[in-house]
């Protein structure tokens, strides 16, 4: 019974090793580790325009990843975008009148939302709304404004 | 009247065409009804894994590794154009999970594990054992496809995960070995680009369907094939060929589902 | 040698083949094997089966007796090993009734249909061995499958079963080291590893030597008085069944052409069963395909033609 027993073995490495090659791929390749559904409280904040923003954008503070986007909605009264982000738990000591604003990371990477502290004695807590943002900076425009101006100095000339 | 003819036999055709359709799904739900007794015999299933799964496992992981050691070759010398060599990491990855990993190792696995099941109950079938299983009071689709079925439905998905595992490795080495892109690069860029949900569990999902599929024709053709050597080389070939066709067309199908919002 | 009460009689019924034989058409009546019937073990009345267009069988009535050994003989392509099937229930017939053991087996469930196959082996024409497991494993197959006896118990029967067919030496083979006539041995010992009332031989001795023929015959037979077995052998090898079978059924072109005790269907004046038992090649059923043309017509018609348009 030994040619069985080679078998049943082959059989549990294949079967281990599968599952070895989907851990890895959730653990290593993907960004499983960085989003870590843990605890969290929401804010939410509107933009005038958001970009590329998406969700599951990261939300950052110094750089440093502190939380997520989980939901973006339209406002159809105001025309703004409203955004609701998940902030980490433990980070529960940031200023009530911090500045949200939405970056680029690199020239052409993802957007992702900024925080900038205030110095507010109020802490942010769940259901807190960011009333200072600004708006993503839209390369179009960007580049827009720039011949804009290039064409009406060419004009004083 | 050859217009007459003609159209009495495109009718033959599009009927015998019903006909294999509807034989193929009956056997199918044959074959479903098996999976509770199966419970009782996991021997039966173990020795299935072994045969469809771990005898792929070669061919999947020396084509996983050429296939990633590729991606990151060409996909190196598109994004340097663009300065862009970072992102090799993401593109080998995305490249391998959501299309490559599932799609390449369905092929395979019809080359390798679905003619084989073809011609094994083919075989069966001209020999007579079969018949001989049905004689001895035993439900030959019951015994002998629904573990093949089974086995086939969970090899596939992890055969795909190793394709793709290897892959990415194959990327690696290929990307910062030989070509200096930045090892923290490679892994970071990765790592915030493919999303678990997005691209893995979609790539699993994907890779579950092929398994269904694949196995199903491979088990169906066998079952159905012409008892003779002929036949049953026949049906070997129509095995890898449809199966070639459903896999690339369901793909085509998931691809625009799951990722086309 | 074998004991029957009932009149024997011999038939050569009316048919296409033989329009001159016209005899008696009485039923057979076997001496009553177990206590509860008289009834014969296989009943098959007005069976109709097609292949397509082609009829198989066209109004074929069977009685297969408890206790013996009956053998169904006809030429090739006569749908003998159909004839087993259908008794199976592997296949329908489109009209006609086949009872087993009482049991109509076109209208069982599936289950009992089941049911009743445990208890009657087939011995196919390759032996149909699983060519995965080995000798042992493959006998121990239906036991493994129907019973939850114990592995001691399993090996006991096994190598009973065995040793009945005279290879318990050969257990450890796998059925591919095996020579044609010990597969048939092996799937003997494995159609009578249930116990089975009856077991159907599809054509035992078609391609074996002299010697494992002789085995074969003589373990068809030793079987049926040591385990009081029915026995059906489908075949065309007229001597050897003909020596061990008590009843013989003739079919021809879907019908049952002659029926009745072997010694007398084997010594019949019949034309057609005639030829068929002493092998002439020609009579009754001639030796050429039938076809529309002549050979002149055949080989000569294009030169025919010609000839016919230039005057």
């Amino acid at each position: 019974m030994v040619q069985t027993r080679t078998m049943e073995i082959l059989v549990g490495a294949f079967m281990a090793a599968g599952f070895v090659a989907l851990f890895f791929l959730a653990m290593q390749v993907s960004n499983l580790s960085a989003i870590s559904e843990g605890d969290g409280y929401h804010v939410t904040a509107r933009f005038d325009n958001i970009g590329g923003l998406k969700v599951r954008s990261p939300v950052a503070m110094a750089g440093v990843r502190i939380g997520r986007v989980t939901a973006i909605t339209f406002d159809d009264t105001t025309y703004e975008a409203v955004v609701t982000m998940l902030i980490d738990s433990n980070r529960n000591t940031i200023p009530e009148d911090t500045f949200a604003k939405i970056y680029t990371s690199g020239l052409l990477g993802e957007q992702y939302i900024g925080l900038d502290p205030g110095g507010s004695e109020e802490f942010l807590k769940e259901g807190s709304h960011i009333s200072l943002t600004q708006s993503a900076l839209v390369l179009e425009e960007i580049i827009g404004q720039f011949l804009f101006s290039k064409a009406e100095e060419g004009g004083d000339e | 009247m050859p217009l007459m003819e003609s159209l009495a036999q495109l009718g033959r055709i599009g009927l015998g065409i019903f006909e294999r359709l509807g034989r193929g799904h009956l056997l199918l739900a044959h074959i479903l009804a098996g999976l509770g007794p199966l419970a009782v015999r996991p021997r039966l299933l173990i020795i299935q894994i072994h045969s469809v799964g771990v005898l792929s496992l070669l061919i999947i992981t020396v084509s996983g590794l050429f296939v990633g050691m590729v991606l990151a070759l060409q996909g190196h010398y598109t994004l340097s154009q663009f300065g862009a060599e970072d992102s090799l990491g993401i593109m080998v990855a995305a490249a391998l999970v959501r299309e490559l990993g599932p799609v390449v190792t369905a092929l395979l696995f019809a080359g390798r594990a679905g003619s084989a099941l073809t011609a094994e109950i083919g075989l069966m079938k001209a020999t007579e054992q079969l018949s001989g299983l049905e004689m001895m009071a035993v439900d030959p689709v019951k015994r002998v496809l629904t573990p093949r079925f089974l086995a086939g439905l969970i090899s596939m998905p992890l055969l795909a995960a190793i394709f793709s595992m290897v892959g990415v490795l194959g990327g690696h080495f290929v990307g910062i070995g030989l070509l200096g892109v930045d090892e923290g690069a490679y892994w970071s860029q990765m790592q915030a680009k493919i999303d678990l949900h997005e691209d893995i569990y979609n790539g699993v999902i994907k890779s579950l369907v092929f398994g269904f599929v694949c196995t199903w024709i491979a088990l169906f053709q066998g079952y159905d094939a012409t008892p003779t050597s002929e036949g049953v080389s026949r049906a070997t070939t129509r095995t890898v060929v449809h199966s070639a066709l459903a896999v690339l067309g369901l793909d085509f199908v998931l691809t625009a589902l799951m990722f086309g919002d | 040698m074998r004991r029957f009460n009932g009149r024997r009689f011999f038939a050569c019924t009316p048919s296409k083949p033989v329009d001159d034989c016209k005899t008696g058409t009485e039923t057979i009546r076997a001496m009553p094997h177990s206590a509860n019937s008289n009834e014969p073990l296989v009943k098959i009345r007005g069976l109709r089966f097609f292949r397509g267009d082609r009829p198989i069988f066209d109004g074929v009535d069977i009685d297969i007796p408890r206790g013996s050994i009956t053998a169904i003989m006809g030429p090739s392509g006569t749908g003998k090993t159909t004839l087993l099937k259908l008794i199976g229930g592997q296949l329908r017939p489109q009209a006609g009734t086949i009872h087993v053991d009482g049991q109509d087996v076109h209208r069982l469930a599936l289950r009992d249909l089941y049911k009743l196959r445990m208890r009657m082996g087939m011995l196919f024409q390759s032996g149909a061995l699983l060519t995965d497991i080995n000798v042992y494993e493959n006998v121990a197959y239906p036991l493994r499958e129907h019973t939850r006896l114990p592995q001691s118990m399993i090996r006991k029967l096994v190598l009973m079963k065995l040793e009945a067919v005279g290879l318990r030496g050969a257990r450890d083979l796998m059925p591919a080291e095996l020579s044609g006539g010990m597969a048939r041995r092996v799937a003997l010992a494995r159609a009578i590893a249930l116990d089975p009332m009856m077991i159907m031989y599809d054509e035992p001795f078609t391609g074996q030597d002299p010697i494992s023929m002789g085995v074969l015959a003589q373990l068809i037979r030793r079987l049926n008085s040591a385990s009081s077995l029915t026995s059906m052998v489908v075949s065309h090898d007229v001597h050897e069944t003909a020596e061990i079978a008590d009843i013989t059924y003739v079919i021809a072109n879907g019908e049952v052409v002659a029926s009745g005790p072997s010694k007398e269907v084997l010594n019949s004046d019949c034309p057609w069963v005639r030829q068929f038992m002493r092998g002439e090649a020609d009579g009754p059923v001639p030796l050429h395909f039938p076809t529309k043309r002549s050979l002149e017509e055949d080989i000569l018609g294009e030169a025919h033609r010609k000839t016919g348009t230039c005057r």
